[in-house]
């Protein structure tokens, strides 16, 4: 992007600018998928949810933020100070950071990067790490124990994650988004790699620790897992990175599977953004009909099921490009 | 006739087991299903074997302060056709005062032995020797009184606040919990503290898990955080004023609990509620039946992890509740029966709106069926977990829904018949698997069981009085026992009047108490997860259990 | 413990002008936090099942923001005490109160969280008489239990109290109060007094509140934050 012909500037710039900007949008629609959250689950449960702060309790989470910033913020006698500081700056960053690879049309992407969402994936591991150092350093049992969950989840779920998606680089040939995309003007990739997407979103859902895959915060179990110790903003970072990995894994899942950008009459960011937002509401649906599993099911479910349907499902599609090229 | 060649064994056994100078033909009274006799305290032991290996269950211990001795009363019942045994011996008091009394202990032959003697050293004083842990179990272990003694004349104002500073004093103290030596030495093992605030502990329970990483190696609930001294406000009150109680022990069942109360005054008084009394006293309490399930279903389920079942099942709730508001005026801790009658009777829009709720409902037990029952993550979290053997329901005197789900039919409502339930036609649902999910199945078959029963006499009420006459306001000299089929078990209420305003005694047998007793062979090998699902199953409420 | 003589719950003035005031800060802060009372997920006896009754399907208190149940004191805003609170509980309730967040709000919820409610009788062992004995306590919601609408109604005049800037919640772990009667000081703030065996006194406080509205008309007046 050219704004001042001045190399450094412009970079500098940019990256002020698109910054802003993802802030900006992040808090934005965290805030509204909290209230679509809380509007959606009231729907399925006979309840109106949010209803007199504003509009159809528009304002309700608006609310609910400034009260959470407010708040005293505690710090355990017995924690370790620092890392308990840094926890959910690590939970809340890195998912911030992966938007700037989501393509919202051909050109519309802050960097488009050759590694692609190797890149988001990477970095919401990043932010498991802040999972895990938050339980350990409230040194609270339940929040040890949620952690210890969360890191066992994220280690089982990111394989069948990444597997799911290789029989799409394998057909598109790059792991670039944009080339993914651009793949997929013809068909999505929904139509010839159906199970990679269930496969898909069952992993998402448990990367995000959504239910019935949210044994590391389960309420009913571990008080509030993780997050136990946390108070005030440092619990709504969490609050808002959690909201924020449900929009990104979304968001990636929709350019993956669901042609990203592509779409007749409507603009290309419009498109991307419908298909996500009905990822989200697919994964809300989702965790206000089921139960929870239990944890040593859950393992079970990653590295006896998806793995190796994952596994079949590459197999079978390479299969298809060697003999086939054209059919994928 | 199996059950009087039973009944005459034990009879016979006693003859023959202890000696006549000891025991004899005046020691003993049979009075229709309730057997009553006097043993010397050494034989206790033996008296409880012998019942024991009879297939009686220990449905409770208690004790009576009269002035010289405690009297120690236990209660055995049978699975099926009721049998009930009421066994006593005498603890005489120590002139010294401490202990106040001692008798022997029977935790090594029945289980469930081991918190009903805790509670009598709680309440009484009563040191059971042989007894392997025998502390508090209601009160805080630092307390000094025993309450339920009438050399017990209460505290004075404001004592309250007190001891409150002294408890929260010893709280701050003892910031770090003390572990037994042995557990400190297993590196990989810890405890954990579950409750008293937990979402998942229904009230104020709380489990201490003793955890080798997520498996849970031994469990032991500590209750006590919701006593509210009901027997002994009991026995200060006179017997009308004693209603509310009855409203508040499980406030989620009321009902039966005053069916029980109900029951227990008649029977003492000999009075007969008229027809139309019992018509309207089974209505509200299967009514009542169901929307306690209904609670239990929506709560168990939102311990899982299901969310939306629980608006559901309080959806549901609530129309239920609509209806018995009609009638009774409260939505909850229902205070409605009177002795030989009713408060008020029954409005006339109750009818039609029953009739309406009952297919309305029967929709709903489908959609639970569908959305629920065969979810195939509930199946996997429910199935095969926390098994109740047969041998430890009856070591624990595990009874109601729980029971039923380890396959024994036994419900007082057909066993021990009371009120118009002998004719009636209904089903007692059981499952023979013993396992979480047969708990489940048996308390939603139990629903579709009471609106069977509530279709059956919603024609039926006949006209008449709400009310028998004007009853006299003390009860004869005497004890009496009565028992029904609430919610979560068999209720039983045991009175010794002496003939006064006030009752002497009234000792409370509730259901909950053993069941949850019953957890503590059911936790081990769980997982977390499954704690809450297992404690979820067996339906408690802890008001109920603390009293 | 030390029993605090002065604590500052009992100032039921607003705070002593700072060196910065920031008045319209602290009202739209005193919007916020009125519209979005999280409660504690925390029941003690009775009245928590017409509690879970107030969140479920009918009453649906979402609808004004103060649906979101925490389980965990550090999320909490508001802890609705709602049961019989027995002495062995104390240390627990004390415990949970001291670990929520400041500014941090209480409910009574019923009579015996207000006053002993029916199992207060001379010479009682058991119970503690009202949870203001030890911990500081905005709204006072008669019944026994009170239905889901009085508990709506008791929360909503909690939020009036914080939107007028009447009280600031409580800034600091409040001990032990040295009032006369065991109250503290600022219970005029409470809409009622539910003293089961004593008839009301005016003298006292406020009239006792107006009895719930029927389901049917179930719902108040929105408070709408945009003023």
């Amino acid at each position: 992007m050219t704004l001042t012909g001045n190399f450094i500037l412009d970079q500098t710039l940019t990256i002020i600018l698109y910054g802003t900007i993802v802030v900006l949008f992040v808090s934005v629609n965290a805030l509204f998928l909290v209230w679509a959250e809380r509007k959606i689950s009231a729907r399925i449960q006979l309840r109106q949810g949010p209803l007199h702060v504003g509009f159809q309790g528009a304002l309700q989470t608006i609310a609910d933020a400034i009260k959470l910033i407010s708040k005293e913020l505690i710090w355990p006698r017995e924690s370790d100070k620092f890392v308990f500081w840094l926890a959910p700056i690590l939970v809340f960053a890195p998912v911030l950071s992966a938007f700037i690879i989501i393509p919202l049309s051909q050109h519309f992407v802050i960097r488009d990067l050759n590694v692609g969402f190797l890149f988001v994936f990477s970095l919401t591991n990043i932010s498991f790490i802040g999972i895990f150092i938050a339980g350990w350093s409230s040194n609270s049992k339940y929040a040890l124990l949620g952690s210890m969950r969360a890191v066992a989840q994220n280690i089982s779920y990111e394989i069948p994650l990444l597997l799911s998606t290789m029989g799409i680089v394998m057909a598109a040939g790059s792991l670039r988004l944009t080339d993914i995309v651009a793949y997929q003007n013809k068909y999505w990739f929904i139509c010839t790699q159906f199970p990679a997407f269930l496969i898909f979103i069952t992993a998402a859902l448990a990367e995000a620790n959504r239910a019935p895959f949210d044994i590391p915060e389960a309420e009913s179990e571990l008080v509030a897992g993780f997050h136990t110790e946390y108070s005030g903003m440092r619990f709504a970072l969490f609050f808002l990175g959690e909201y924020t990995a449900i929009f990104i894994s979304s968001a990636i899942g929709a350019s993956l599977f669901l042609g990203g950008w592509h779409g007749p009459f409507l603009p290309g960011p419009v498109w991307l953004l419908l298909k996500t937002y009905l990822l989200v509401f697919i994964v809300m649906w989702i965790r206000w009909t089921f139960p929870r599993l239990r944890s040593d099911q859950l393992m079970a479910l990653a590295w006896k099921v998806l793995i190796p349907f994952a596994m079949f499902n590459i197999l079978v599609t390479a299969i298809l490009i060697y003999y086939q090229k054209f059919f994928i | 006739m199996v059950s009087t060649l039973v009944k005459t064994n034990i009879k016979d056994w006693l003859l023959e087991t202890i000696k006549p100078e000891e025991f004899s033909e005046k020691n003993l009274k049979v009075a229709g299903i309730l057997f009553e006799a006097l043993v010397p305290q050494n034989k206790i032991a033996e008296v409880a074997r012998e019942y024991f290996s009879q297939g009686y269950f220990l449905e409770s211990i208690t004790a009576v302060d009269f002035s010289e001795c405690l009297e120690i009363v236990y209660h055995f019942n049978q699975w099926g056709p009721a049998k009930r045994s009421c066994i006593k011996i005498l603890a005489p008091k120590n002139a010294s005062g401490a202990p106040i009394a001692t008798a022997p202990s029977i935790t090594s032959i029945y289980k469930a032995a081991d918190w009903f003697e805790r509670e009598i050293f709680d309440m009484f004083g009563v040191v059971f020797q042989g007894h392997p842990h025998l502390k508090r179990i209601l009160l805080p272990e630092s307390s000094t009184i025993h309450p339920l003694l009438k050399s017990f004349k209460g505290e004075p104002k404001g004592s309250d606040v007190e001891q409150c500073l002294k408890l929260l004093k010893e709280d701050a103290e003892t910031f770090e919990i003390t572990y037994p030596q042995s557990i400190k030495q297993q590196n990989n093992h810890y405890y954990l503290n579950m409750g008293p605030q937990h979402p998942s502990t229904h009230g104020v329970l709380r489990l201490l898990l003793h955890l080798d990483g997520e498996r849970v190696l031994d469990a032991e609930p500590v209750i006590g955080y919701s006593h509210r001294h009901h027997e002994k406000m009991m026995e200060i009150q006179n017997y009308l004023a004693c209603w509310p109680n009855f409203g508040r022990l499980d406030y989620v069942g009321a009902m039966s609990y005053n069916f029980g109360y109900a029951l227990l005054i008649e029977k003492a008084m000999g009075v007969v509620p008229p027809p139309r009394v019992e018509y309207i006293r089974v209505l509200t309490t299967e009514l009542n039946r169901i929307a306690s399930h209904l609670l239990w279903m929506g709560t168990f389920l939102l311990d899982l992890g299901g969310f939306t079942p629980f608006f559901y099942c309080f959806d549901d709730r609530e129309k239920v509740l609509d209806i018995l508001e009609a009638a009774t005026g409260e939505r909850l801790t229902y205070d409605y029966f009177r002795f030989g009658g009713v408060d008020h009777d029954i409005p006339q829009e109750m009818v039609p709106a029953i009739k309406k709720f009952i297919p309305a409902f029967k929709e709903r037990l489908r959609d639970y069926d569908k959305l629920v029952t065969k979810n195939v993550i509930f199946e996997h979290r429910t199935k095969g977990l926390g098994l109740l053997s047969k041998e430890n329901a009856l070591a624990y005197g595990v009874t109601g829904p729980a029971l039923r789900g380890s396959g024994i039919a036994m419900d007082l409502r057909r066993d021990e018949p009371y009120s118009i339930y002998p004719e009636l036609d209904f089903n007692i649902p059981t499952r023979t698997d013993g396992d979480v999910y047969s708990r489940y199945v048996v308390r939603v078959k139990e629903m579709e069981e009471s609106l069977k029963i509530i279709a059956q006499i919603i024609d039926k009420i006949p006209a008449g009085d709400f009310k028998s006459g004007k009853l006299p306001k003390n009860v004869p000299k005497g004890e009496y026992y009565s028992s029904v089929e609430s919610t979560r078990g068999s209720f039983g209420i045991y009175l010794v009047s002496d003939g006064t305003l006030n009752p002497y005694r009234i000792r409370l047998r509730t259901p909950s108490f053993s069941n949850l007793n019953a957890i503590i062979d059911m936790l081990p090998g769980c997982l977390i997860s499954d704690v809450i699902a297992v404690l979820g199953s067996t339906d408690i409420v802890l008001p109920e259990i603390d009293r | 413990m030390e029993i605090d003589k002065n604590p500052d719950y009992l100032n039921t003035q607003s705070p002593a002008p700072g060196l910065v005031n920031l008045f319209r800060v602290e009202d739209v802060l005193n919007l916020a936090r009125a519209n979005s009372l999280w409660p504690l997920t925390f029941g003690l006896a009775c009245c928590a099942i017409e509690l879970m009754a107030g969140g479920a399907a009918r009453f649906d208190m979402d609808r004004f923001g103060f649906g979101v149940f925490r389980p965990s004191p550090r999320q909490a805003d508001l802890m609705i005490v709602a049961g019989t609170i027995s002495r062995k509980m104390v240390p627990c309730i004390k415990t949970l109160y001291d670990q929520m967040p400041s500014p941090k709000y209480v409910i009574a919820l019923g009579g015996c969280a207000t006053a002993g409610g029916p199992f207060k009788y001379p010479g009682q062992y058991a119970i503690l008489e009202g949870i203001d004995k030890i911990i500081p306590v905005n709204v006072y919601v008669p019944g026994c239990p009170p239905r889901p609408e009085a508990l709506i109604a008791g929360i909503m005049e909690l939020q009036k109290q914080i939107k007028e800037g009447k009280t600031q919640g409580v800034m600091s772990p409040a001990s032990v109060q040295d009032s006369q009667d065991g109250r503290p000081a600022d219970y005029k703030n409470a809409i009622s007094r539910a003293d089961f065996r004593k008839p009301f006194d005016p003298a006292q406080g406020k009239p006792p509140a107006p009895p719930a509205p029927p389901a049917a008309a179930a719902t108040p007046a929105a408070p709408t934050p945009s003023a």
